[in-house]
């Protein structure tokens, strides 16, 4: 600068670790964020039980056990939460990413992808199938 | 202004997102069964009993073992670790090529130590 | 006539070392802006406190501030919506030179870089024709009005100013997709870089406070497909 004296004196703050805390829809995006982390556990119990499968019978009826603990299913109700609330933002992301179709339609399109997947698991391991 | 290096981001991206479809399609039907109604006794049938399992996958479901394996499992990984490698950005705990190779390295590895299980299982019978 | 307490954040560089906070009480009713109550603080009770406004009608972009923590257009807020205590700051994640004034520096920059003007080889005084659909493809990223309140709302530029932000990577999709534009190239090396569209999680604040609802957020991530896309066939070139 060419004046003389230069009165400027810019105050810059810093975005502080807590800044998501600071309003609800920081919050919301940080629990969208942490869905991942009961997914996490889920992925580890398939894993364990995948196992457990190339091993024998033994292993596979420890696994169900293993399974059955209140904290692991309090986890997995977790998880199922997760995927969820997971399922609800990511739907309605990716209209916007890709408008490939009206928001709606593509909205409604893959909760029945959902649904039908549901179902059909259920059927399968109900034994239905 | 020069140019900015190419981001290998479009790579973690794109595993990101099919794992994301992935985690919204596959999984809470999943969850729901393997996670909730089997273990509480909800699901009253023999087909989750071993030597059912077993004959599910010798009757044709061999190479659907593997696809199931990559979307309910692989993909997934790496949608987590690609949140959890920009969250830890976002929580200001470190954000670096370390953390990147830890986050996308340990998708990597339970990746093939999955699809090692289902191979292997695969290949038993 | 409602009174109404603000609290304004002020900072004078030559006397602060930090901002504080300093409590008016100003009269309104419900046509009053949140603007026009600064204006009132100005004029009538501290003749010292810095702000920028120009037009008054949502078109100038120069009226940006927090209003209780959220990026607002100050003359499109108004106090018949707050009933306790309101808290205006400059916008947040730029540097403050005055009171609600910020340096708006570092965000014109990253609007300069990706080119922001139509890119062809094409002279000549014919008209340019374009039709409706090819209108419609970029129109709803043309109406930026470059207020800032995105940047303020992405913690994403919050935690690294070089990230180019929602606005300027909203510009580079409108004029990527205009159909009289080939100047594209010329543009993703910005967007390809890691402070370009890599640099968003679509936290997607920026589209709840744009003022035009552009839905940057949208445009960033479209962005990304492109960048993506870019990436593949860069593979295949030698």
């Amino acid at each position: 600068m060419n004046t003389p004296v230069s009165a400027r004196k810019p105050y810059q703050s810093k975005l502080s670790r807590s800044w998501w805390l600071k309003h609800n829809y920081y919050r919301l995006y940080m629990l969208r964020e942490a869905t991942v982390l009961p997914l996490l556990f889920f992925i580890g119990c398939l894993l364990y039980g995948l196992y457990c499968l190339t091993q024998d019978a033994a292993h596979w009826q420890s696994f169900q056990t293993f399974m059955q603990q209140g904290w692991v299913i309090a986890l997995n109700l977790l998880a199922f939460a997760a995927s969820l609330f997971h399922a609800k933002t990511f739907f309605a992301l990716f209209p916007r990413v890709m408008p490939l179709a009206p928001a709606w339609l593509m909205i409604s399109g893959q909760w029945l992808a959902t649904l039908l997947v549901a179902a059909g698991v259920l059927l399968l391991f109900g034994g239905w199938l | 202004m020069s140019s900015p290096k190419r981001s290998d981001e479009p790579v973690w991206w794109s595993l990101f997102s099919a794992g994301g479809v992935c985690f919204a399609v596959f999984l809470p039907g999943l969850i729901l069964a393997l996670g909730i109604l089997w273990p509480l006794g909800l699901l009253n049938s023999s087909v989750l009993q071993y030597a059912q399992l077993l004959s599910l996958l010798q009757s044709g479901y061999g190479l659907t073992g593997l696809a199931f394996t990559g979307a309910v499992i692989c993909l997934p990984l790496f949608h987590a670790a690609h949140r959890i490698h920009h969250g830890l950005h976002d929580l200001k705990c470190g954000y670096s090529s370390a953390t990147k190779l830890l986050c996308y390295g340990t998708a990597g590895l339970l990746s093939v130590l999955a699809l090692y299980f289902t191979l292997s299982l695969l290949l038993k019978y | 006539m409602t009174e109404y307490q603000l609290l304004i954040q002020r900072y004078d560089p030559e006397h602060d070392n930090e901002p504080r906070l300093q409590r008016f009480t100003v009269p309104g009713d419900h046509t009053t802006s949140m603007l026009d109550a600064l204006l009132y603080v100005q004029q009538k009770l501290d003749v010292t406190l810095g702000l920028r406004w120009s037009c008054r009608m949502a078109i100038c972009g120069s009226c940006g501030v927090m209003v209780n923590g959220i990026p607002k257009l100050g003359c499109k807020t108004f106090l018949r919506d707050y009933h306790s205590e309101i808290v205006i700051e400059p916008l947040a994640h730029f540097a403050v030179e005055k009171d609600l004034i910020v340096d708006m520096t570092q965000f014109l920059a990253h609007l300069s870089a990706i080119k922001p003007y139509l890119i062809n080889d094409y002279s000549g005084t014919a008209m340019h024709k374009q039709t409706p659909a090819q209108l419609a493809k970029y129109q709803q990223f043309s109406n930026c009005i470059n207020c800032g309140l995105c940047y303020s709302a992405c913690p994403q530029f919050g935690l690294n100013p070089e990230f180019l932000g929602p606005a300027a990577i909203t510009l580079a999709q409108r004029y990527n997709l205009d159909s009289r534009d080939n100047g594209k190239a010329a543009r993703m090396p910005q967007l390809n870089g890691k402070n370009g569209a890599w640099g968003c999680t679509f936290v997607g604040f920026c589209s709840d406070v744009c003022p035009k609802q552009l839905d940057p957020a949208a445009a960033v991530n479209q962005a990304k497909v492109e960048s993506a896309k870019d990436f593949i066939i860069s593979m295949f070139k030698p």
